[in-house]
């Protein structure tokens, strides 16, 4: 897993990183060279602006005192031309390669999106959600951002960077030499700034994670540092973190502070190079005033691509550290997709049958061994057990969120895995826990699961759920919006949703975990007796935690360290006086 | 931003510096041009190398002046930057710290959490600019239009024009481009939620067979985005054409001026290579400008959210003056107590009264919102009653000292939290002093030590942050071990045990039994099981109680609670309980 990274954490396989952007960027590369192009034509075009100025001089100085305006003011048409031509093609480039990047970036956000939709349930038992979360964000926008700024950037500075050498040295090779001294001193020295910057950013970047996850738990558990009376040592803890934050972030940012005045130092040394030597040759004779003037400005313009090309050095890891970790995660094994024949059951009758099913979460620790059991149409099938031990691995088999190692379950005699993963999914309606709803009204929520249903269908099944009364009390019914973190509607309000919303769907088998905890009463007889019409005559399993639901069963299924240890159903099973029966006694019976 | 600024008070002479410093060195990067012009004028005009090499000899001077001067402001800036954050990072993080529940309540954690990281990483950055470049820029502007003026007065005309086309052009662009950059925003916040569903609603999403709908609703957003982005960049990328077309253009204007003035003067042949330098300056400086307006509006959003939390006084005042906690067996008392949310009209309590003392188990049952948690979070003072007092052993609590109030609590919440660090750094976190044996007594009667002992590392193994790495039911026993370990006078317990399955949850209340038997023991549940044997129950109904007494007793008299109990139990059970607690109504009458 990747927690707290910085931005210059570089890529484990930069060649394989590179070669899956190339390969990502197909479609535009085209358009990106085309870009390329247009950078280069317009700074090659731009080069030429100071030294036509500097022949503007030369005309004046060699026409003086009868100045010359004809040939100035041809020159001076010259100088418009170029830089409005050179404005065009700045502006064709950025133009394009904003597109390919918006586009691009769409592309790699919808690449990810389905990705999400093929890849196995298990990838996400074993990912935190907020890794796959802060790929399709950070990292899509520091792979976006860094190719519409970076190719044009350092196409830009290396072609002005060669561009101006080249007319420097067509002025006075001599002079040109003079001003080249200071360009490997100024990529060394700032190169070597530069790497004490990084080290010292790095080093801020981690101790801000550090400092930011102190912050969160320390709010976040913050009844329990006032009740323990331990701000103080959370201050003196913060403090210190903190102070080591100030100093990475002090050095940092006066290592990388420092770069600035050192290459102003080479540039104006540069700048009186020229000045002094020259002002000596034009006095000698050797150049002209005019190419003198365009000297002085060709080399203050050729400071900044160096520190360009130099900066981009970082970037560019960022880029191939976001690409690898973009790439990785398309790269995952998807689900295997459904078989070319597949069966489908006309009308589901509901008699599940479990054929000597093994399966295990890893390979080492299996959950399920040689399991067997048969339910009949209309069963009610209660999976009980303590906290941990696997119940809802019964759940993953059943919607094929997870396959059998060996053995095969059978619906009306047909194996679930010879249909279609949707065509399994459709005979079962689902209830869970975690009561999850997406943002959205009411109405869209209780259809989610028939988009077909009628208004007069949803209202029929709201009022079965009791979801009706709560939702005649909010301001806009149905068409009241929700979301995950809404607090307009009580977690058990939303409990009856997802209840109204399997409700709505119809299926033919229902699968339900039964909630515990922070439902009022007045709640929780509602949720039960909807879950009572909602099991009417369906075949269900319900991971099961209260008594009446267990005692109701047909059929027990016990679970204890992940493995079902005992199956039957209540009475057999007491009489058994195995894990059930004591997880009975120590609860429910008398003392 | 502005109010932010008195963060810098204490570092005024580091500041006073730095203010020099950047002063001095904007002053003499601007000698450069003026020297060279010189050089032209007075050296290679007449033909005087001596005077070339003088002068030159004085630009060496000043650049290494000037690169002097520019660190020591680069300096001074890292200094300061870096310590106005920590201040304020330490301020925020210590306010916080001391706010109550209600005051949390104004904010939410998650928004507190943002406001101390990043928001403060906001207004740090910004500061740095503020303190490197905002103040370069004015002092560019003033500097180098005197400057300029001086070198050819005649001229200045020219630079008003490029100023003027610079403001324009940023305002223009600003205009068209920020108001998207708001719809980009919520655009960018639509696609991280459906990503976010589609990660948390996995197993329903897919249990609906929904994935095609997701991925549509999703590709509506991100090509809605990509619209949107494609039109800004087609405004936004005018920018940089539009910047070098201006300072082109106005380069050429300075020679054509230059050489048209030639006859009147022949020394405007140095002086207008310089002014164009100078006025290039300035031009650079108006943009820097403008970018800061864009900057400054965003980091004072960040800024106005931290003047809130900075603005936000602490409610409850710890003026107590007890010196240590008394060596007796506790006692607590509620006494007509009052409470309501502030701005809120309702009350979450009304005329609460009560007494129990060490030895007793108080049990408070209510359905959600009946006001059991705030009731119970008012004996650590993290609400202060509205009106009515919260004694114990008699006084006050607002008479004790925090520490010695805290010392007498031992809370467990109703969700686990945990801090990073190690299994026995958790327990121990409400007594640092406790011995290992201490630590796993603790963890023993919590039933948590089975699973600790199970762990790679046992009680030495790593807790990461927010207890992620163990499961919900171990969280909340290792924060039950947390509670027993620090030995209090009075128990807390929020809804402590609906995490735990029903057997595990009997097995802890009986080893609770002998560690609590001089301690009052305050108990808020859910399940009717937990709280059977209790001393005390106190039923709570929308704030009032409208009961008291043990389990039977109740069972008698009690309506809400016969009904809580009916919706709990099975009917065989609820008509076995009921008769068992009439049978002990009469054997009391008997006695």
């Amino acid at each position: 897993m990747h927690d707290n990274r910085g931005p210059n954490v570089k890529a484990k396989n930069s060649k394989q990183a590179w070669k899956s952007y190339w390969v990502s960027i197909k479609k535009y590369r085209l358009w990106i060279f085309a870009s390329i192009a247009f950078a280069v034509a317009s700074a090659i075009v731009g080069i030429f602006i100071p030294k036509i100025l500097g022949d503007m001089t030369n005309v004046a100085v060699a026409s003086y005192p009868d100045i010359d305006f004809d040939g100035i003011g041809r020159d001076a048409i010259i100088v418009i031309i170029l830089f409005l031509v050179s404005a065009v093609l700045n502006y064709l480039q950025a133009f394009i390669l904003g597109v390919v990047s918006a586009k691009y970036t769409a592309d790699l956000r919808t690449l990810i999106i389905n990705k999400i939709g093929r890849l196995p349930i298990a990838y996400f038992d074993k990912h935190r959600y907020g890794d796959t979360l802060s790929r399709m964000t950070n990292d899509v926008d520091v792979l976006t951002t860094s190719m519409s700024q970076e190719i044009a950037d350092v196409s830009l500075s290396l072609t002005t960077l060669i561009g101006v050498m080249v007319m420097m040295m067509t002025i006075s090779v001599p002079l040109s030499l003079i001003s080249f001294i200071v360009i490997p001193l100024s990529v060394i020295v700032v190169g070597k700034i530069m790497g004490y910057a990084q080290k010292y950013f790095r080093e801020q970047q981690n101790t801000l994670g550090v400092l930011n996850s102190k912050i969160e738990e320390n709010y976040s558990g913050q009844i329990i540092v006032k009740s323990n009376s331990y701000e103080k040592a959370a201050t003196l803890d913060f403090n210190e973190t903190n102070q080591k934050l100030t100093r990475a972030t002090m050095r940092a940012q006066i290592f990388s502070a420092l770069s600035f005045p050192v290459t102003n130092v080479f540039t104006n040394l540069g700048y009186i190079a020229v000045c002094i030597v020259g002002g000596v040759f034009v006095v000698e004779g050797r150049i002209t005033i005019g190419d003198m003037q365009a000297f002085l400005q060709y080399v203050s313009r050729f400071n900044r691509p160096i520190t360009e090309v130099a900066s981009s050095t970082s970037t560019l890891q960022s880029l191939l550290a976001a690409s690898e970790r973009i790439f990785e995660f398309l790269n995952e094994p998807e689900e295997a997709p459904d078989p070319e024949n597949t069966m489908a059951i006309e009308k589901v009758k509901g008699a599940v049958k479990f054929h000597d099913v093994s399966f295990s979460y890893l390979k080492d620790t299996p959950i399920i061994r040689n399991f067997s059991v048969s339910v009949k149409p209309g069963m009610k099938v209660a999976i009980v057990g303590p906290t941990g031990a696997g119940k809802t691995t019964i759940i993953n088999l059943l919607m094929r969120f997870y396959e059998p190692n060996s053995g095969y379950i059978t619906v009306d005699g047909v194996p679930i895995r010879d249909m279609r993963r949707s065509d399994v999914r459709k005979m079962f309606g689902m209830v869970l826990q975690d009561t999850w709803l997406f943002s959205g009204t009411i109405e869209e929520n209780l259809r989610y699961g028939n988009t077909r249903a009628s208004l007069a269908d949803i209202r029929k099944a709201a009022e079965a759920s009791n979801v009706d009364h709560i939702v005649e009390a909010l301001p806009k019914n149905y068409k009241t919006t929700i979301s995950e973190d809404s607090d307009n509607i009580s977690a058990g309000e939303k409990q009856l949703i997802t209840i109204a919303r399997a409700m709505v769907a119809n299926p033919p088998m229902m699968i339900l975990d039964e909630a515990t905890s922070n439902v009022d009463t007045r709640t929780e007889q509602m949720i039960q007796d909807s879950l009572e019409k909602l099991t009417h005559n369906r075949t269900s399993f319900v991971i099961a935690h209260r008594l009446s639901t267990i005692r109701n069963s047909d059929l027990i299924l016990v679970m204890k360290d992940g493995q079902i240890v005992e199956s039957g159903n209540h009475k057999e099973l007491l009489k058994l006086g195995g894990f059930y029966a004591e997880l009975y006694n120590s609860q429910f019976a008398e003392n | 931003m502005l109010k932010l600024l008195k963060f810098l008070k204490p570092y005024w002479w580091q500041v006073l510096i730095l203010v020099l410093s950047t002063a001095g060195q904007v002053y003499t990067t601007l000698q450069l041009p003026a020297l060279m012009a010189d050089v032209i004028n007075h050296g290679i005009v007449p033909g005087d190398i001596n005077h070339i090499w003088q002068i030159g000899w004085i630009m060496l001077a000043v650049t290494a002046l000037s690169a002097g001067l520019s660190f020591v402001s680069s300096y001074f800036a890292a200094v300061v930057g870096a310590n106005f954050s920590r201040d304020l990072r330490a301020t925020i993080f210590s306010r916080v710290l001391s706010f109550n529940l209600s005051d949390m309540k104004e904010y939410s954690t998650a928004s507190l959490i943002t406001r101390t990281t990043n928001d403060i990483n906001q207004v740090q950055s910004v500061m740095v600019m503020i303190l490197s470049m905002m103040l370069r820029a004015p002092l560019f502007c003033i500097m180098g239009l005197v400057m300029a003026i001086q070198t050819a007065a005649e001229m200045s005309w020219i630079i008003v024009v490029g100023v003027v086309a610079v403001v324009l052009m940023a305002a223009l662009i600003i205009a068209l481009v920020m108001p998207k950059f708001k719809i980009f925003q919520k655009l960018l916040d639509k696609i991280t939620l459906i990503t976010r569903e589609n990660l948390t609603g996995l197993r329903v999403i897919r249990a609906f067979n929904n994935e095609e709908i997701e991925r549509k609703k999703f590709e509506e957003s991100n090509s809605m985005m990509t619209r949107l982005l494609i039109y800004v960049d087609r405004i936004f990328e005018l920018q940089n054409p539009f910047i070098n077309i201006i300072f082109n253009g106005m380069t050429l204007l300075c020679s054509w001026i230059g050489i048209s003035l030639l006859n009147e003067d022949f020394s405007y042949l140095g002086d207008m290579t310089a002014f164009s330098q100078y006025a290039s300056f300035v031009m650079m400086a108006f943009l820097m400008l403008s970018i800061m307006f864009v900057m400054l509006p965003r980091a004072n959003v960040s800024a106005d959210r931290i003047n809130e939390v900075l603005k936000t006084i602490p409610k409850i005042k710890w003026n107590g003056t007890t010196k240590g906690v008394p060596d007796k067996r506790a006692s607590v008392e509620f006494k007509n107590v009052d409470f309501s949310y502030p701005g809120a009209e309702e009350k979450m309590l009304s005329n609460v009264s009560f007494k129990t003392e060490a030895g007793k188990t108080t049990a408070f049952i209510g359905s959600t919102g009946s006001g059991k948690s705030t009731l119970i979070n008012l004996v650590p003072r993290f609400y202060e009653a509205s009106a009515g007092s919260v004694l114990i052993d008699g006084l006050p609590i607002g008479n004790y000292s925090k520490e010695d109030l805290m010392k007498r609590i031992g809370l467990v919440p109703q969700k686990g939290i945990l801090f990073s660090g190690t299994v026995t750094s958790n327990i121990k976190f409400g007594a640092p002093n406790a011995t290992p044996e201490e630590v796993r007594a603790a963890a023993k009667i919590a039933q948590a030590d089975g699973f600790i002992s199970r762990l790679p590392k046992g009680y030495d193994a790593h807790i990461a942050q927010g207890g992620t790495n163990v499961s919900g039911g171990q969280k909340q026993r290792l924060s039950i071990a947390r509670a027993i370990c620090k030995k209090p006078d009075i128990f807390v317990f929020d809804d402590a045990f609906s995490a735990l399955d029903m057997k595990t949850d009997a097995k802890l209340r009986e080893a609770l039994k002998p560690v609590t038997e001089d301690a009052v023991v305050l108990i808020v549940a859910q399940r009717v099981n937990t709280i059977k044997d209790a001393d005390e129950i106190v039923v709570l109904d929308k704030g009032k109680v409208v009961g008291k007494g043990t389990h039977f007793e109740l069972l008698n008299k009690c309506k809400i609670y016969q009904s809580i109990v009916k919706s709990q139990f099975s009917e065989d059970e609820f008509e076995k309980e009921t008769k068992l607690a009439q049978k002990s109504a009469k054997e009391a009458n008997h006695a």
